[in-house]
């Protein structure tokens, strides 16, 4: 019985530490307000920021929408085909991390001075693998969009749904 | 030798969780939205909880290395692992797309850090049930203080 009464204490006792432990922390858990998931929250996709020497620079929903509709940005979306084929951001080229299709993206992309990039992970993993790939070839200028396809349907950004004809012809649609 | 390896394993399973709790200090922040991710609390209760955690994981790694209350410090382990890995599982099960929050980075919850929690469990079971053990053979002292079985 004994051990159980420890065990008890030093619960209660961690507890109270770790509550001390956040006062003192520099970015402490919000006490007196819920946290709630990202995903819950609408905002769980790639929101993470940019971490690393390589890590590719993020680029606003507001800011891109403004280059979609201008013209001065290509997009891609790095997400699973079937996801893009259920929607995606107007004009937006597909090309996953890995697999074929790599050629014809980027004869598509080489008419815009900056490419931004999406996908559907929390932590913009696909989006930053198909970077690393597009900068090893070439590619300079590439942003990954911060809160991806949901962000941008949130904010009434333009989008289509259907397969990316573009992708395999290498001509624009 | 027994009682070796349970002292091996005592402080093995304590620096763990002495690291895993102070690499979450510096964004205890970031630490309460790894938890609401597992969906498995109310919203209201994930700050509070994460602090928590993160207090006892510093609690009974300080005395799972020190040998102090040893067997009580094993039992809490194991009844945090116990949460850890029905987490784990909930979410992968779930296919939510998460971090584990383990050590404080980024690291992708996966199946392999399911399996990582189980010897830290088998270890943490092992102490609560057996003793402290001793690291030296033939040493005694506050690593026994507690005592074994």
């Amino acid at each position: 019985m004994k051990i159980y009464l420890q065990a008890a204490l030093v619960a209660v006792a961690g507890s109270l530490a770790g509550l001390a432990a956040n006062a003192a922390s520099p970015h402490p858990a919000p006490l007196g307000r819920p946290v709630r998931a990202l995903a819950e929250a609408g905002t769980g996709t790639c929101q993470l920021p940019a971490e690393g020497p390589l890590a590719t620079p993020r680029i606003s929903v507001a800011e891109a929408e403004v280059r979609c509709t201008a013209c001065t940005a290509g997009f891609v979306d790095a997400r699973e085909e079937r996801e893009y084929e259920a929607g995606h951001i107007t004009n937006a080229l597909h090309l996953a991390p890995e697999g074929a299709g790599e050629e014809a993206v980027l004869a598509q992309l080489a008419a815009f001075p900056l490419v931004v990039i999406y996908d559907g992970q929390a932590d913009c993993g696909r989006a930053e693998a198909v970077a690393r790939r597009l900068r090893a070839r070439g590619v300079k200028a590439v942003r990954v969009l911060t809160g991806s396809w949901p962000a941008w349907m949130a904010a009434g950004g333009p989008g289509v749904s259907g397969p990316c004809d573009l992708c395999q012809q290498g001509v624009a649609r | 030798m027994k009682s070796i390896l349970l002292g091996l394993a005592r402080a093995a399973l304590g620096a763990i969780f002495l690291y895993a709790a102070v690499t979450k200090l510096p964004d205890m922040a970031a630490f309460a939205t790894d938890i609401a991710n597992y969906r498995m609390l109310p919203a209201a209760l994930v700050p509070a909880t994460s602090a928590a955690v993160v207090g006892i994981e510093l609690a009974v790694g300080l005395l799972l290395v020190a040998g102090v209350a040893a067997r009580a410090a094993a039992l809490v382990t194991a009844g945090m692992l116990v949460f850890f890995i029905a987490g784990l599982s909930q979410a992968l099960l779930r296919g939510i797309d998460l971090h584990c929050g383990c050590f404080g980075g980024t690291e992708l919850a996966t199946w392999g850090t399911v399996g990582r929690d189980v010897p830290m469990l088998a270890a943490a079971v092992a102490v609560a049930a057996w003793g402290p053990g001793r690291i030296r053979p033939g040493g005694v002292g506050r690593l026994g203080v507690d005592g074994g079985r």
